[in-house]
């Protein structure tokens, strides 16, 4: 490992960014998680992601259309390494960047909805094993339908730099238990499959959520074989 | 011979006048203060997101008084605040702003806490 390298040598500006995007909290979430990346015009919409066993995310953006959305977004990773076959060990790896969300297209009928987004990131990635700093980029699409019972949602979102690749592909289905009012919280069971891909290995994992929706807040939690898995969404 | 002179006719016709007037004079105040609230099919509100979308939409509206979002049957309810009209285009064009389609539009003499009420009764009914 170089000096570079360590967390502590992070050029200024990109801490500061990195502080900015944070928001004073640890760790972030990814937009992919999530049923709507963005919220209405005029509104922001804040991410956080956790999961104890690999990939921890924040994120934010403000839409200042009804279909466009600009935000910042900070994610830190465990890459696995693969020694003799085997995940024997794993590298830390943290990035921070701006993010643009595009609501490409919606279907509005008349019980049920559906979206087709793209999200585009861009920013600076360090970690184990790289000699400074990267840049990196995103272009991820993502597909959701849901009616007031059902779920499905899908996405790709593939982050490349030089001598980074971290491929994220991810499918979602789940139902809620009962309709409710508006004003109601209401419940939902979601089972997320995903897939990461990184310049060496792959992950996969498969979780079952419980998701929780009240306004503008959505709270999902969930286990899987990497740990406990915590996201959060809020529209305000 | 009976005999009628024309100031006692006018008389008994002016008096019953006044008494019809005096008559549909509640019925005229109460339709007057009768809410006509707005109702909106939207299609494409499933939830609570896009719900919130809309609400904050139309709370902006400076005429726009309670609001009442079912998304079950995918109704928004808006009402006037008091003395102030709704106008249905800019409410439905402000539902449209916020990404979903509106597919009717129609005005009840209903406040829209009548309206919640008689949604809930109908599910319970169910």
């Amino acid at each position: 490992m170089t000096d570079s390298s360590r967390p502590g040598a992070l050029r200024r500006g990109t801490a500061a960014a990195l502080r900015g995007a944070l928001c004073g909290a640890l760790f972030a979430t990814t937009p992919a998680a999530f049923a709507l990346p963005m919220a209405s015009e005029g509104s922001w919409m804040t991410m956080a992601d956790f999961n104890s066993g690999g990939e921890r995310d924040i994120a934010a953006n403000h839409a200042v259309t009804g279909r466009d959305a600009f935000g910042v977004m900070a994610t830190r990773w465990k890459e696995p390494v693969l020694h003799g076959g085997v995940h024997a060990q794993h590298h830390e790896r943290e990035s921070a960047g701006l993010t643009y969300t595009r609501l490409v297209h919606r279907w509005n009928l008349p019980h049920a909805q559906a979206n087709l987004w793209f999200v585009g990131s861009a920013g600076r990635a360090r970690g184990h094993g790289w000699a400074g700093e990267r840049s990196f980029w995103s272009p991820a699409v993502m597909a959701d339908y849901e009616t007031t019972r059902l779920y499905l949602g899908a996405g790709l979102e593939p982050k490349r730099g030089s001598g980074l690749r971290h491929d994220t592909a991810w499918v979602r289905a789940g139902f809620s238990f009962y309709e409710v009012d508006y004003e109601q919280v209401q419940p939902w069971f979601i089972v997320e499959s995903k897939r990461v891909r990184y310049a060496g290995t792959t992950r996969d994992e498969v979780t079952p959520l419980l998701r929780l929706i009240h306004r503008g807040l959505f709270v999902e939690l969930g286990r899987n074989r990497e740990g406990t898995q915590f996201n959060l969404m809020w529209a305000y | 011979m009976i005999t009628t002179r024309p100031a006692s006719i006018a008389r008994r016709l002016a008096g019953a006048l006044a008494l019809a007037a005096a008559a549909a004079l509640p019925a005229a105040a109460w339709a007057a203060e009768a809410a006509q609230s707005l109702k909106l099919q939207v299609n494409g509100m499933v939830c609570s997101f896009c719900a919130q979308g809309i609400e904050k939409r139309l709370k902006a509206l400076p005429a726009a008084g309670p609001i009442f979002i079912d998304l079950r049957n995918k109704v928004v309810a808006v009402e006037p605040l008091p003395g102030q009209v709704l106008d249905a285009q800019k409410v439905a064009s402000e539902v449209r702003e916020a990404g979903y389609e509106v597919v009717a539009t129609e005005t009840v003499a209903q406040t829209v806490a009548q309206i919640r009420a008689e949604t809930r009764a109908a599910r319970q009914g169910r």
